[in-house]
């Protein structure tokens, strides 16, 4: 359909080929925006607004040409660049996606299909469809982000991790450890930035990366401002903003860097939860490191031990090498 | 320092009144005993209120960072008080397990300052361990 409404207007072959990418990949952008059933008249729109801009283009490239020295900014010139290796990106991230996942995503982005006439056609339904396009949309960002940033993920961790990034699945990327990889991964900590970023932002979690000493209160007054939303009582709060304070410091102290998700729980019963990630040396002996009194630096030897007597649940996973893991729960009372 | 202060000192008559007006860093903490410290010896200050209201936690490294600062005073001749810890905070650093241990402390800023007047008599004796008893829960 696209291609009918380009072809229409453009005569040259190769030029059709550009333009319906650049008009898939302006709708693919905007399919988060549109109303479903909005699609295939946004996506008539988008292939006329590209053609015309591509007339324009070629107007101010005909009145120029007599000039002797390209007098076109060079952001235009960056610009047509960028679009063009968008465009390949977009047509490489398509290859990596099966023949049915493109099919799929095709019919219903650009030919407008809706969920229901495509469940009955496979044979499924409306809601399995949309959420196979989900899992698809999530593996076309990724692939695409892969091909536009010319990245070979290093290891093969890092393609299950993007995924449940992109498709937003909270679980998934529990199960993947999707926190850890991040920051182990430097490749991955960098291309996951947009796919983080698209997406509302949560209103239910924040994440602070802890690295100086002024992280450290950065990260116990976020826990204290997302807890208090649940309506924990001041003592509460202050109990967890002293544990995300004892946490945070020796993610600084002994690790150098790191980063403090906290996150807020309904199930099963409200409460917020602090996630401490580093990838420094780990805890040789946790057990010891729990002990009071026990400190390789010279503070309280409070950190560990006293942090979890704040809290209501308590739990570290060292990897020597690796880095350290604490997870900290504190529950709403009836209070 | 740019923005709003993070602390004042001010000099009352023998004694600083330092106030703390915000949420502290380590390295700030860190800064502030440095100049208190400092300013003791300068004005010879006999005693020291610190008014820390305003600090959202008192966790292992401030607590200890107004002990230290305590100690050093003490060692210059000053006596050391602190005041304003708020309930919530009291009952982090109880649950903690904090060895809440030498400094004075008091209520508020005018309970501070009677107390540094009452001390000014048995002044040598005043900043030592386990000292006042009263109201003053040592720390």
């Amino acid at each position: 359909m696209v291609r009918r409404v380009i072809a229409a207007r453009v005569a040259d072959a190769a030029t059709v080929d550009d333009l319906v990418q650049e008009t898939l990949v302006r709708v693919l952008a905007a399919a988060g925006r549109v109303e479903p059933g909005m699609l295939e008249p946004y996506a008539i729109v988008t292939a006329r607004n590209v053609v015309t801009s591509q007339w324009r283009e070629r107007d101010r490239h005909q009145r120029n040409q007599h000039r002797v020295v390209d007098l076109r900014p060079s952001a235009a010139v960056d610009e047509d660049l960028l679009a063009r290796e968008e465009r390949d990106a977009v047509a490489q991230a398509l290859t990596r996606l099966s023949a049915q996942e493109r099919d799929l995503l095709l019919a219903h982005e650009v030919s407008g299909r809706d969920t229901r006439s495509l469940a009955g056609e496979l044979g499924s339904t409306a809601g399995a469809v949309a959420a196979q396009l989900n899992r698809t949309r999530a593996r076309l960002r990724v692939e695409y982000l892969l091909s536009v940033e010319g990245v070979e993920p290093p290891t093969d961790r890092c393609r299950p991790v993007l995924l449940a990034l992109s498709g937003g699945d909270r679980r998934r990327q529990r199960e993947v450890d999707a926190g850890r990889h991040l920051l182990e991964c430097g490749s991955c900590a960098r291309l996951s930035q947009p796919l983080m970023e698209r997406g509302q932002p949560r209103e239910d979690e924040v994440r602070v990366r802890v690295e100086s000493d002024a992280d450290i209160v950065a990260a116990r007054q976020a826990a204290r401002e997302l807890a208090s939303r649940l309506g924990f009582s001041r003592t509460d709060l202050t109990l967890i903003a002293t544990a995300v304070s004892e946490i945070a410091r020796n993610i600084v102290r002994f690790a150098g860097s790191g980063e403090v998700l906290v996150e807020l729980l309904e199930h099963p019963h409200q409460g917020v939860r602090v996630v401490a990630r580093d990838t420094g040396p780990g805890i040789a002996d946790v057990e010891r490191a729990l002990t009071d009194g026990y400190s390789t630096y010279d503070g309280l030897g409070l950190g560990l031990p006293g942090a979890r007597r704040l809290m209501d649940e308590f739990a570290v996973v060292s990897e020597m090498g690796r880095g350290t893991t604490v997870t900290m729960t504190k529950w709403r009372t009836g209070r | 320092m740019s923005g709003p202060k993070l602390v004042s000192i001010l000099r009352q008559g023998p004694h600083l009144i330092a106030s703390i007006h915000t949420a502290l860093d380590d390295t700030e903490m860190e800064r502030f005993r440095e100049d208190l410290v400092e300013q003791i010896g300068r004005h010879r200050s006999r005693g020291v209120v610190i008014d820390v209201a305003a600090l959202d936690v008192l966790d292992s490294f401030g607590a200890r960072t107004l002990r230290t600062i305590g100690e050093m005073a003490r060692l210059r001749g000053a006596v050391t008080v602190i005041v304003g810890i708020q309930p919530d905070v009291a009952f982090a650093m109880v649950s903690l397990g904090m060895d809440t241990g030498t400094v004075a402390t008091a209520l508020d800023l005018e309970e501070g300052l009677a107390f540094l007047e009452g001390s000014g008599a048995r002044r040598s004796g005043a900043g030592r361990i386990g000292a006042p008893a009263a109201r003053a829960v040592p720390r």
